[in-house]
């Protein structure tokens, strides 16, 4: 038998209060207030989760200051446009299920600030190539998603590339390759033997995918960057 | 194992779990709450995929499909405990 209401905790009491149906409020009442809270609530779920998207918010930490000085260095912190691309740009997906997801998994950076895992240069270059190579899979697999928020082939003038660039990204369509092909090391200096890693990277990827994804790295990759890099000088 | 937490956590808080949950309120049948998440759970897969079936795994397909099932069958559950109509 059931205890009566004066014995049950308050677990119990709200349990209880949670389904006993309103009878001081209308029907009317109640949906105008729910839409109202979740209205406040959405709304103010959302902008904080925009604050995490701010360079403020990622580099806080200590064992991003690395990142962020070689970051500092490239084309996409400054040029002549005056357009910049923070760190969520590239590493926050735009559509909301893949941004939850990357929300979620970035839990481990937290982690890894605690545990000290990257907190001196030595221990940060000791993992240098794995956490590039855990960036290259995800934009491999996602055919570089989150440049491609900015970067689009369809909206390329190859007329006003320089020969080289065009020739490339003309060879980039038709070989079916992907941003990261070419422009590992866009924002963050590389690890050695970066490209045997990347071969392995897409050979994953490929074998994830069976096979349906391109095994290609384009030839003259460190001119591209080296082109980059003198651009963003 | 991180990758399989950001997934069940995207979907819980994406479609799935959201439209889910408000459509299984809007049946007692349970069955029916549940398969009509499960459709969410495929529809929101194919749409965040651009209706390309090459670009998402069936990992993330079956994922989304049970915790749309999960979510339909417990908003029929809060109908049934929450609702006298």
């Amino acid at each position: 038998m059931a205890d009566s209401p004066e014995k049950r905790g308050w677990i119990g009491r709200i349990w209880n209060a949670i389904w006993t149906p309103a009878v001081m409020f209308s029907s009317g009442f109640l949906i105008l207030a729910g839409f109202l809270a979740g209205i406040l609530f959405w709304g103010g779920f959302h902008w904080t989760l925009e604050l995490t998207n701010t360079e403020e918010f990622c580099t806080s930490c200590h064992t991003m200051e690395t990142n962020l000085g070689e970051y500092r260095e490239t084309i996409h912190y400054s040029n002549h446009s005056g357009v910049r691309a923070i760190c969520s740009d590239c590493h926050v997906p735009h559509e909301w299920n893949h941004k939850i997801k990357a929300k979620i998994m970035a839990v481990k950076d937290v982690y890894h600030e605690l545990a000290g895992t990257i907190s001196t240069p030595e221990k940060y270059e000791e993992h240098r190539l794995s956490m590039a190579s855990a960036v290259w899979k995800k934009m491999k697999a996602s055919d570089s998603r989150e440049c491609r928020n900015c970067h689009n082939f369809d909206y390329m003038d190859f007329t006003i590339q320089e020969t080289r660039a065009a020739s490339e990204h003309q060879r980039a369509i038709d070989n079916n390759m992907t941003c990261i092909d070419c422009h590992q090391g866009i924002a963050h200096s590389l690890p050695p033997d970066y490209l045997e890693e990347y071969q392995k990277v897409t050979e994953e990827v490929a074998s994830e995918s069976n096979g349906s994804l391109p095994q290609q790295i384009a030839d003259g990759s460190e001119e591209i960057r080296s082109y980059l890099t003198t651009q963003a000088d | 194992m991180l990758e399989f937490l950001g997934t069940v956590g995207a979907n819980i808080i994406g479609l799935p779990g959201i439209l889910g949950l408000a459509l299984g309120m809007m049946t007692r049948r349970i069955w029916l709450g549940a398969v009509m998440g499960g459709l969410v759970g495929i529809f929101e897969t194919l749409v965040f995929a651009h209706w390309d079936f090459t670009k998402f795994g069936a990992s993330d397909l079956l994922i989304a499909v049970v915790i749309g099932l999960c979510a339909g069958s417990l908003g029929s559950v809060i109908r049934i405990k929450g609702a006298t109509v």
